[in-house]
């Protein structure tokens, strides 16, 4: 029976605090935790999400490890396989995955506005859609 | 409608800069983005930068450094007016501010180097903040080395590695930078 942990992947503005693993300098993720980070799914056939997968063998040879209910995935090489970038720290059982290049693309070509909700100075959110129908400027300063 | 965003890890050195740039209440929300989450997604690197988005939530100018005034018109090299000019004639009267075909042709994606020092940086932070100092300034220099000319992670850590923004870090910063060619600023 495999010991598992809580391991923290912020990834999508969310902090998530899911079952996994700290092996051999990396951080490993329970796959029933793999929806929760990333929105794809470890099934027989592959990491998919919709009718997309991405084949077990082409996630690398060590990538994937255990069977059934004690089945964890490395996450350097799930992340290589979504392209999406990650910085990982084993001692802290702490990653950050990027946003993937590709939905940057995505809402770049479409020319839309990315949807965001921030908090004020005073911690209270406010959403971009909080302004439907004006003209927006938004811009960013900082006191550097 | 205005909404300025704050790329300021210390909330509380936001809050005062607000403060001191206004001695009456602000009218326009001020947003704070410390893990850079929103200034990544709208590909934002650099400060004071400005993105027009129009009534149904179009892009209609994408990220561009936009000062306020000329004061620091030597280090930018353009004048602030006709940002002032262009932003009055679409608010007052809807004229855009480039073709459609522009504002794509100037959204690239972020290439994968930038996105790991990105990510290093977001995760340094992180540690800095639950107080792992020695963790979180290793992930630091990480990203520092991924990314010599993002002005977001390079000027805008010198607060968190006790070092002053606007002293010799960053003026060594600014010579590296313009030495290789000003990589990344549009104006």
């Amino acid at each position: 029976m495999t010991t598992f942990t809580t391991v923290t992947v912020v990834a999508d503005g969310t902090v998530h605090a899911v079952g996994g693993a700290v092996r051999d300098d990396a951080v490993w993720l329970r796959s029933e935790s793999v929806p929760t980070v990333t929105g794809w799914s470890l099934k027989p056939e592959g990491l998919c999400r919709d009718d997309v997968c991405i084949p077990r063998a082409a996630l690398g040879a060590d990538a994937i490890a255990g069977t059934g209910a004690d089945e964890t995935i490395e996450l350097r090489a799930l992340a290589r396989a979504l392209q999406r970038a990650v910085a990982v720290e084993p001692v802290a059982a702490l990653a950050v995955v990027a946003d993937a290049p590709a939905d940057l693309a995505g809402s770049i070509v479409e020319g839309r506005a990315p949807a965001f909700t921030l908090p004020d100075l005073d911690g209270t959110p406010v959403a971009l859609a909080d302004f439907a129908g004006r003209k927006k400027l938004l811009f960013a300063w900082s006191s550097w | 409608m205005l909404l300025a965003i704050s790329l300021d890890e210390d909330v509380e050195a936001a809050r005062a800069c607000a403060r001191e740039e206004s001695p009456v209440p602000l009218t326009y929300p001020v947003l704070v983005d410390r893990d850079h989450a929103w200034a990544e997604r709208y590909g934002v690197i650099n400060v004071p930068t400005t993105i027009w988005v129009d009534e149904d939530d179009r892009i209609v100018r994408p990220p561009a450094i936009a000062p306020g005034d000329d004061k620091f018109i030597e280090f930018v090299g353009f004048s602030a007016e006709p940002h002032h000019q262009a932003l009055r004639a679409w608010v007052r009267d809807g004229v855009a501010p480039m073709a459609d075909t522009e504002v794509r042709a100037r959204r690239a994606a972020p290439d994968a180097r930038l996105q790991e020092a990105r990510a290093e940086r977001r995760l340094a932070m992180h540690l800095l903040r639950a107080g792992a100092a020695d963790l979180g300034h290793a992930h630091l220099d990480r990203a520092l080395a991924l990314a010599p000319d993002d002005w977001t992670i390079q000027r805008g850590s010198l607060p968190v590695r006790g070092k002053d923004p606007f002293g010799q870090d960053f003026f060594d910063f600014y010579q590296r930078w313009e030495a290789a060619g000003r990589p990344g600023y549009e104006g």
